[in-house]
């Protein structure tokens, strides 16, 4: 079990708390762009490791090997599991639909989330950070992608563009001084994949929006 | 790698969640008719309509206007299933005309909704007063319960939309069902005793002479916008070459049906030869009188309160939608394609509330009447708007299919949308030249031409815009009309549910 400051290193780990109060575990985000937004990092962590592969018509197989993690794992065989391939699109708002309880479950593992009131089957489950301090340090982990004073990396990177994409900018201008370099401009510096995934999450939470189901 | 292969087998997990989370017709039928606000329509816009222009075949108008738009749709729905955005006009003539006719169409159009929304403030202003007056003993300017709608509009558009969602679907059911019985109340007791259909006859449309159409036209498209707001749900629905058309061609029979009735049953019951100073001397009375008053005659009269209401929330929406929709493609700021906490669209919502402000604080100070200046002056203005922008999209249907005909058949990509142009053309310029009519001024009166002169204005600095960025911002000018779709720059519907 991994806990601390370090947080877990997975992308879709740091979204979700980014994504929520780090106190009372309250979301900033509606149901819709929120799951569109854990399944887009949770797209990109199979992604940086080869178990998932986007192509330039934005078709999603699945790779060779089968990740470690049982949430991942999970995911890149229901990929492979698909009679047909399907678009990146339909695939965020698949997973959407169940990627924040996913992830919320993974971290609660990790020890990032404890449950908050009695589970009810009927209802989605709810948490609240285990320590505000571990919670709040994913936006720390993604100010490399606005300060080009420090190394960027792609989970940096990737992590600002997501959490721009699914409605959490007002957090990242809120807490990432404006230091030189725009998030645009660090996800431009991904590989072409990884920058249609960031474009698709945009464009699935900003459809969202526009068709009032959010 | 592995890759699985496309077999033709039954389709996996992941098509059947998705298809489950898809919307029917009655979700979309309800998502247009929601935003139309019959009310709206039965007490402010036709008494007013009957007084201001002195014309009978208002009924006529409706269904005529009705037909019109149904060949309209053909081209139009089958537009929707080839390209993004397609709730928005703009996206239609880009795809179309060119991406800078596009951003003209897309200037216009804000305007145009910007008109309606702003307009209904000055019915519900004074219609509240009264109301407030008789029943509560409160005494105040039309203008603060004007300003108070505006607030509560401002606070609600600030919202999660999909609470405002529910809010005008109650609303709707009850409107309906108070216009129905009004009209019912209306055609059993004629004037006479013998119920006429004069004005339903295509003879009422010209009674007046023949370029009175045009303006008859205006009226009633005042009455059906909204219908055209299908293809926002398009991507979300079931399935798009059924769920969009039906729900669009029904929408449009509702309407008729509900307007033409109810419209023919205030002429009905005052008699032929009196609806116009009946209308003139009574306002939304002329509705809330056609029952014979009581009960359904009161509810009539607070559900148009609310109807009001529900139609200035509703067009508030459809401009924050344009205004976010090119906010992402940054053709207007991009700050105003951004989402604050909880995805509410902020900017463009409050962009919208400044306007509405700045309009009622302008005629307050000018003591303009609200009813006829602001309601019927705007709103009908907004018509005419919308109308333009109907005319030019079926100028664009017929440019994007003589490209690539996408397996449309004739009907669809020609035919229907060539008519319609034609048809729509012809009211546009008949409208403009009886405009001083539409309003009930003078000829020559700065109203007369200033009003429709304003989308010459928009569009010319709408071309304007778009040839600036076609030269020094390519890659903006490249995403124009794509709206959430700008981020990817992915021009056609791709994948199950959005293809035949």
């Amino acid at each position: 079990m991994i806990t601390g400051l370090g947080g877990t290193g997975l992308i879709a780990d740091d979204l979700y708390l980014m994504a929520h109060h780090e106190t009372s575990g309250k979301p900033f985000l509606q149901p819709r762009p929120l799951g569109i937004g854990l399944a887009g990092a949770l797209l990109a962590e199979l992604m940086l490791d080869g178990h998932v592969i986007v192509g330039p018509d934005s078709t999603v197989a699945a790779g060779p090997a089968v990740p470690g993690d049982d949430l991942t794992r999970q995911v890149r065989n229901q990929i492979a599991g698909e009679p047909e391939q399907h678009l990146l699109l339909q695939w965020l708002l698949f997973l959407g639909q169940s990627a924040a309880v996913g992830v919320g479950r993974r971290l609660e593992r990790a020890g990032y989330l404890i449950p908050a009131g009695r589970r009810v089957r009927w209802r989605a489950p709810r948490w609240v950070p285990a320590d505000p301090d571990w919670a709040f340090a994913p936006l720390l982990r993604a100010r490399p992608a606005t300060d080009p004073a420090r190394p960027l990396t792609a989970h940096a990177a990737i992590l600002a563009g997501l959490a721009t994409g699914c409605g959490l900018q007002f957090r990242l201008d809120q807490y990432l001084p404006a230091a030189g370099r725009s998030i645009e401009e660090a996800v431009s510096l991904l590989t072409p994949d990884l920058q249609q995934l960031d474009g698709s999450v945009q464009a699935a939470v900003a459809g969202a929006v526009l068709a009032h189901r959010t | 790698m592995s890759r699985t292969q496309a077999t033709g087998s039954r389709p996996g997990s992941m098509s059947r969640a998705l298809a489950r989370d898809r919307l029917g017709v009655p979700a979309v039928l309800f998502f247009v008719l929601a935003g139309v606000a019959p009310l709206t329509v039965a007490a402010g816009v036709i008494p007013t309509a009957y007084a201001t222009t002195g014309l009978t075949g208002i009924p006529a108008a409706f269904l005529v206007v009705a037909v019109i738009l149904a060949i309209w749709a053909s081209g139009y729905v089958a537009m929707t299933r080839h390209i993004r955005n397609a709730g928005a006009f703009y996206a239609f003539i880009s795809a179309g005309l060119g991406r800078v006719a596009g951003v003209a169409a897309a200037l216009v159009a804000l305007l145009a909704y910007s008109f309606l929304q702003v307009g209904l403030y000055g019915a519900f202003g004074p219609n509240a007063a009264a109301e407030a007056s008789a029943h509560l003993g409160l005494h105040a300017a039309w203008w603060a319960w004007a300003l108070g709608a505006w607030a509560v509009v401002t606070v609600l558009g600030l919202g999660r939309v999909d609470i405002t969602g529910r809010v005008l679907g109650v609303l709707l059911c009850a409107e309906i069902a108070v216009t129905a019985a009004e009209t019912a109340g209306g055609l059993v007791h004629p004037y006479g005793g013998h119920l006429s259909f004069a004005t339903l006859s295509p003879g009422a449309l010209t009674s007046a002479g023949p370029g009175t159409i045009g303006v008859l036209a205006v009226v009633a498209v005042l009455g059906f916008v909204g219908f055209e707001q299908a293809p926002v749900l398009a991507e979300e629905a079931r399935n798009s070459r059924r769920t969009v058309p039906v729900a669009t061609y029904v929408a449009l029979g509702l309407i008729a049906v509900l307007y033409a009735g109810v419209s023919w049953a205030m002429a009905a019951r005052t008699g032929n030869g009196h609806v116009v100073a009946a209308a003139g001397a009574q306002g939304p009375g002329l509705l809330f009188g056609l029952g014979g008053g009581g009960v359904l005659s009161q509810a009539a009269q607070w559900l148009f309160l609310t109807s009001l209401f529900a139609a200035a929330l509703a067009f508030h929406n459809s401009v924050w939608r344009y205004i976010f929709a090119l906010g992402r493609e940054n053709v207007l700021p991009a700050a105003l394609g951004r989402t604050g906490g909880n995805n509410i669209p902020k900017a463009a919502s409050l962009v919208q509330s400044g306007t509405g402000l700045a309009v009622i604080a302008g005629y307050a100070l000018a003591h303009a009447d609200p009813m006829t200046s602001l309601f019927f002056d705007l709103g009908t203005t907004g018509g005419f708007g919308i109308l333009v922008l109907l005319a030019v999209t079926s100028v664009a249907v017929i440019a994007f299919f003589a490209r690539d005909w996408h397996g449309e058949n004739v009907w669809r990509r020609l035919v229907a949308p060539a008519l319609a142009a034609v048809l729509l053309g012809v009211i546009v310029v008949l409208a403009v030249l009886h405009y001083a009519t539409l309003l009930g001024v003078p000829s020559g009166s700065p109203a007369a031409w200033a009003l429709p002169a304003s989308y010459a204005a928009v569009a010319v600095a709408g071309l304007g815009w778009g040839l600036v960025l076609k030269s020094r911002r390519p890659q903006v000018y490249a995403t124009i009309g794509l709206g959430a779709h700008a981020a990817t720059g992915q021009r056609a519907p791709l994948g199950p549910g959005m293809l035949p």
